[in-house]
Parts: C-alpha cells; sequence; structure tokens
C-alpha cells in the first residue's frame, strides 16, 4: 500500500484509483509501473477468475500441462477418475517447481530435489526417510496448495485464488450467452480439441494486449500492410469492411464484469465467411471434396470452416477470436505471452481440420505482428515520455452513441473506445477492493 | 501428372486460370501431406546414413543453399522464391520433433501463392512490424545430403544455422536446423521443401515477421 501513495502525493490513498483511472482517460503509469503489476496479479488475477486451458489439451487420465494464474505457476492434471485437479507447482517441502516441462503425462510428480512424491490430485503420498520428522510435521497440512475455487463453464476450466469470488456463472454473466454462440459455430462444446499454439513474447504490458482485444478503430491502419495485398492481389477480401466501420452493421458490446464482444458477424458472415477469407493453402481442393461430399449442403460447410467472427474477450486473460482460444500471460510490467491456441472439430473429416489449421495460421502470421509491434511501441511511448500522462479512452464517449440496446446491453460503435471504457471500470473495482487469496493443501476430500 | 495433381482435377473440373486466387493451391492435398509426413521424419531421423555425395554435387547444393541464405538476408525475396519450384512449401513446425500439419497449427505454413501474400505485404512499405526492416546474417554448417527414398530425382538436406538479426536496437540470436528437399529440374537444382525447427519452436517467439 506505501508504494501505492507514492504514486501522486497530492492525492488521497482512497482516491488514487480513481485519479489513474478516469472516465475518458488512464494514468500511463497503469501500464508501467512494476508495483500495480505485482497488485494486478493479486487483485486482479488471483482475485477474479482466469481462464486455465481447455480441457481437451489433457484428454486423458495422467494427462498434465502448466497453466498461469497471472505470474502464479499451476499444474493442471486430469485424475485417475477423469477429474480435473489444480495445484500450485511448488513443492511443499522446499519450494522447487515439480513439473519443468510444459504438458506431458505422467502418473505422479516426484520432486527433483528431495524425492517426495505426489499424485495427479497434488497429495503427498511419499517422503524418503519419513523416520525424521516428528509429530508436529506430521500434523501439518503437506499436499500440494489448490486454488481456492475451480470451475469449469463447457470445458473450459477457471480458477480463482478468492473464496469469496461470485460463482463461475455468475462472473461469466451475459458474455456466457456468447460463449455459447462461439461454441455452436464449433459443433457443440464435446466438438473442440486444441491442436498445437502459436505462442509469442511481447515486450509490452498486458493490457496493451487486452485494449486492442475490442479495439475495431486500429484495423484499417495497423493492418494496412494486409489490407493493401488483399486489394492488390484478389480485389479485396477479409477485414476490408473495417475500412469504414462506424457505418458497418457491426457493434461493440460492453458485458458485465469487465467482458466484451466485438460482433463481426453481421459483415463477415452476411454472405458468405468462406468468400471473404484470404485464400489458404488448399483451398481449391477442399473446395472440390466439401462440394463432392456436400453437394448442394456445401456452403454452410465452408463456412463453418472459417472463423465463428466473434472478438469475445472474458476478462482478464481469455479472448476467443476466430476459431482460437487466445490466453493472455503477464509475465512481467512489461512482457507479455499471448498463446494462440488452435482448434479443430471431433466431428470433421481431416480435410475440414487441415484447413481449419491453416485459415488460423493466416491472421498470427500476416496481421499480429504489426499489432505487436504497435503494442511493443505504446510501451516504450509510455515508457520514455513520463510528463505526457495520459493515455486516451475517450473515442465515441461524448457522441451519445453507446446506447442500451433491446437486449439491455451497451453498445457501441464498433470504433467506440467502450470495450476498455467497461474493463477499466472493473479493473478500478478490483483494484481498490482487499481480496482474501487461498490456497488449500488439506487432504483432498472424496 | 504428379498424383496430387490428378487428385485434385479428379474433382475440379475448373480450368487453373478460372481460380479468383491466383495461382491456385492445387497442390496441396491428401496426398501431398502424407508425402510431407514421410519427408518431415527422414529429415528428422536420429541415423548414421551410408551414402556417398560426389564433391561436385555437394558443391552444387552447398552453392545453392548459400544463395537461398544471402537472398534473404538481402530481402531480395523476388529472386529468391525464383529458386523454389512451384509446387513448394515453407514451413515452420510449432513444435519438436514437428507435428504433423494436418493436426496441428504450425508457426508458418506458406505454399507459393501464401509466400507471394507474404512478399507483397512486406513491399508495401507499411508493413509496421517490418518498419524498419530486420537486418539478418545467417551462419550455416554441418550439411548432409542423401537421396529422397520416395523420388528419384529429389534430394533431402540438412543442416544447423545460427540466425543473428538486429532490429530498431534489438540484437537477438535465432537457432535450429532446417531441413530441404531439392530436385532436379530441367532449369537446375530447385527447393520444394523449407522446413525451419527452431530451438524453441514451442516457445513465445519474438517479432519473426521476416522470413527464417
Amino acid at each position: 500500500m506505501s508504494n501505492l501513495a507514492s504514486l501522486d502525493s497530492s492525492v488521497s490513498y482512497e482516491s488514487q484509483w480513481d485519479w489513474l483511472v478516469q472516465p475518458d482517460r488512464v494514468h500511463r503509469r497503469v501500464y508501467t509501473d512494476e508495483h500495480i503489476f505485482a497488485r494486478e496479479m493479486d487483485n486482479i488475477f488471483a482475485g477474479t477468475w482466469v481462464f486455465l486451458l481447455h480441457e481437451s489439451e489433457i484428454p486423458s487420465p495422467n494427462d498434465y500441462r502448466q497453466a498461469w494464474i497471472g505470474t502464479r505457476e499451476m499444474i493442471v492434471t486430469r485424475g485417475e477418475d477423469g477429474a480435473i485437479h489444480v495445484f500450485a507447482n511448488r513443492c511443499s517441502h522446499r519450494g522447487a517447481t515439480l513439473c519443468r516441462e510444459h504438458r506431458g503425462s505422467a502418473s505422479n510428480f516426484t520432486c527433483p530435489y528431495h524425492g517426495w512424491k505426489f499424485d495427479t490430485r497434488g497429495q503427498l503420498f511419499a517422503v524418503p526417510g519419513k523416520n525424521a520428522y516428528g509429530p508436529v510435521f506430521k500434523s501439518r497440512d503437506m499436499n500440494l496448495a489448490r486454488p481456492a475455487q475451480v470451475a469449469s463453464y463447457k470445458g473450459f476450466i477457471f480458477a480463482t485464488l478468492n473464496p469469496d469470488a461470485d460463482p463461475l456463472v455468475k462472473h461469466l454473466g451475459n458474455a456466457a450467452r456468447y460463449i455459447d454462440e462461439w461454441i455452436a459455430h464449433q459443433g457443440g462444446a464435446d466438438n473442440i480439441v486444441v491442436s498445437g499454439a502459436q505462442r509469442f513474447r511481447l515486450e509490452c504490458n498486458w493490457k496493451l494486449v487486452w485494449d486492442n482485444a475490442g479495439d475495431g478503430y486500429h484495423v484499417p491502419f495497423s493492418h494496412q500492410s494486409l489490407l493493401v495485398m488483399t486489394e492488390q492481389r484478389y480485389g479485396g477480401g477479409d477485414m476490408t469492411y473495417f475500412a469504414d466501420a462506424d457505418r458497418s452493421k457491426m457493434f461493440g458490446f460492453a458485458l458485465d464484469n469487465g467482458h466484451s464482444l466485438v460482433d463481426q458477424r453481421p459483415e463477415m458472415h452476411a454472405n458468405s465467411a468462406w468468400e471473404q477469407q484470404r485464400p489458404q493453402p488448399g483451398r481449391e481442393p477442399f473446395e472440390a471434396h466439401v462440394a463432392a461430399k456436400f453437394g448442394a449442403g456445401a456452403q454452410p460447410v465452408l463456412d463453418t470452416s472459417v472463423g465463428a467472427g466473434m472478438n469475445l474477450n472474458i476478462f482478464p486473460n481469455l479472448a476467443l477470436i476466430g476459431n482460437q482460444i487466445q490466453v493472455v500471460q503477464p509475465v512481467k510490467v512489461g512482457v507479455t505471452a499471448l498463446h494462440w491456441n488452435a482448434t479443430r472439430r471431433r466431428d470433421a473429416d481431416s480435410e475440414m481440420n487441415t484447413i481449419r489449421m491453416r485459415t488460423q495460421e493466416d491472421f498470427p502470421i500476416m496481421g499480429e505482428m504489426d499489432d505487436a509491434t504497435n503494442f511493443e511501441e505504446c510501451q516504450r511511448g509510455l515508457a520514455n515520455c513520463p510528463e505526457d500522462e495520459w493515455v486516451d479512452i475517450s473515442r465515441h464517449y461524448e457522441t451519445g452513441k453507446d446506447i442500451v440496446g433491446d437486449d439491455g446491453v451497451l453498445t457501441g460503435p464498433v470504433t467506440s473506445d467502450l470495450h476498455m471504457r467497461n474493463y477499466y471500470g472493473q479493473w478500478k473495482r478490483l483494484m481498490k477492493a482487499a481480496p482474501t487469496l487461498q490456497c488449500d493443501k488439506s487432504k483432498v476430500k472424496k | 501428372m504428379k498424383p496430387a495433381e490428378q487428385e485434385a482435377q479428379k474433382s475440379d473440373a475448373r480450368q487453373p486460370n478460372a481460380y479468383k486466387h491466383q495461382p491456385p493451391s492445387l497442390y496441396v492435398v491428401p496426398s501431398f501431406y502424407e508425402w510431407l509426413d514421410e519427408v518431415s521424419t527422414d529429415l528428422g531421423q536420429a541415423t548414421v546414413r551410408d551414402v556417398e555425395v560426389s564433391a561436385g554435387f555437394f558443391s552444387r547444393v552447398t552453392q545453392l543453399l548459400n544463395v537461398e541464405s544471402r537472398l534473404l538476408d538481402q530481402q531480395a525475396f523476388d529472386r529468391w522464391l525464383e529458386l523454389f519450384v512451384d509446387e513448394c512449401i515453407y514451413w515452420i513446425p510449432s513444435a519438436r520433433p514437428a507435428p504433423d500439419p494436418r493436426t496441428a497449427v504450425t508457426l508458418e505454413f506458406h505454399d507459393r501463392r501464401r509466400l507471394l501474400d507474404r512478399i507483397a505485404r512486406l513491399n508495401t512499405g507499411l508493413a509496421y512490424s517490418q518498419f524498419p526492416v530486420s537486418r539478418t546474417s545467417r551462419q550455416w554448417s554441418g550439411l548432409e545430403i542423401w537421396p529422397s527414398h520416395v523420388r528419384k530425382d529429389e534430394w533431402h538436406a540438412r543442416y544447423n544455422f545460427m540466425l543473428a538479426e538486429s532490429r530498431s536496437g534489438h540484437n537477438r540470436v535465432l537457432g535450429g536446423w532446417n531441413g530441404f528437399v531439392l530436385r532436379e529440374t530441367d532449369s537446375g537444382l530447385r527447393l520444394v521443401v523449407k522446413q525451419i525447427n527452431l530451438n524453441d519452436a514451442d516457445g513465445p517467439q519474438g517479432n519473426n515477421s521476416f522470413f527464417l
């Protein structure tokens, strides 16, 4: 707390967060201050629900994967009984990490340092030379530390260290409906199979990535090279509808608890999303294959093999984009890892799943890198010019165009900064709070 | 006509110039992926190959691979692409060993058309990830060459590389090994496949928006 008070001695602590995050602008220190970053790891990432992984990533008993609650490293396993378990990657003895590979399969975890053994539920079952320990030691809970709450929403595994956090479904709120729509595009919850990932390391604060996740304004500028190339080579295609985005049929939605949606479907899926998609390797043979297999029903099959047309952001770290499950992992105040998990469909044939892979490679390769460079240059600008204090988030704040729609959801033009204003509201609520953070090392109840 | 082309044409009666997106990607078909999977396994094999390659041929391959590296360092992308046959693949797997690209996403998987897209994008001068451009210098060594067991006019090759990159005051070194398929054609020795196996293929990558 004391380090926060030092941010600006002219304002009291109570109003510090209101000063840093104002309705239409945000202070640069929110992106550059390591004390604020440390508090985010507690209040934002540990204090509310964060996404860990999709359950298809650990399909079989004994499968495991590392995952993160902010900078806290966890192990997620599937037990013998098929249930999902989450515990800290930290030996209860001296603190060594137990799991040193990103993913794999193991019936137990043996600490490489002193040989303590834990089962796939994180329960300690063997201590070499146990006779050297006494009754006090034996009275202590020495199992691996489990976060206060773990829950699944249709195969999406979330956790929080906050025992007082609302149930996951309440946290997702009105965003759940859109998750369901994204899942429907994949043919159902059981149909989704994560199929590798493209991972990037960005030298910027995690919020620069998050700011962009709901930004319908940057497309014709940051992605100019992609749009110009697509126009030159093919006479236009994917994303060209962002050129005059405020006159388009696309809108941004401010959802509960900082979540948001940019809905590209009214443009992308207006006629045929497949038609608009930039050409993938093997496009024409795939079209021929689908025509031969599905005849008159080919078009919907083609359209379902490209992205869902939604940018659905579940604050603070999950973004459903295209057909990918994107995870934002804060590493340091100025470093972020970004994981684009690709998906295929259990019910699809090899041809469709192959074209899904080639389609999901398009944007990260052709577009994301230009954004990433702009995020990194934002970080440099914010770090290097401290006297210019503010980051503007006021687009469409004063135009009266952010309105409550028929469904009661605050809706704005697709280039509105509504997404940022909305999540920063939640960010500020969480940063002002003093959440209880708890882990449990007691014996797992059967 | 290659089996891949036959397979594509069986169910598609369109003429090559009738396609909206030129050049059409008629060769990236299931049998092509099958072949690529075999090639990938062969390139990555931990084996001792009892193969003698003539000094003359070794030197031709060395020269081709030197030119391939140098043209990328010089950002001469159009001339670089001329080193490849029309039905080519540039492939950066997202893990080690390379997973099957039919069931796992890659870091990059470009047919000729997507290579042309990427070159055109970089040539707009508006690709901000390459503004300013990355200056690179590639070192490679440990070249091995052996005949393909699938086609008799093709050769497989691999070497280890270090790629030094300088951009906007940042210096990086990327490392790994490249696998190649080379083919004797009427216009000389050409590349069919370039597979780039980064040491940290499954780790978070920096700005690799140039060609590796």
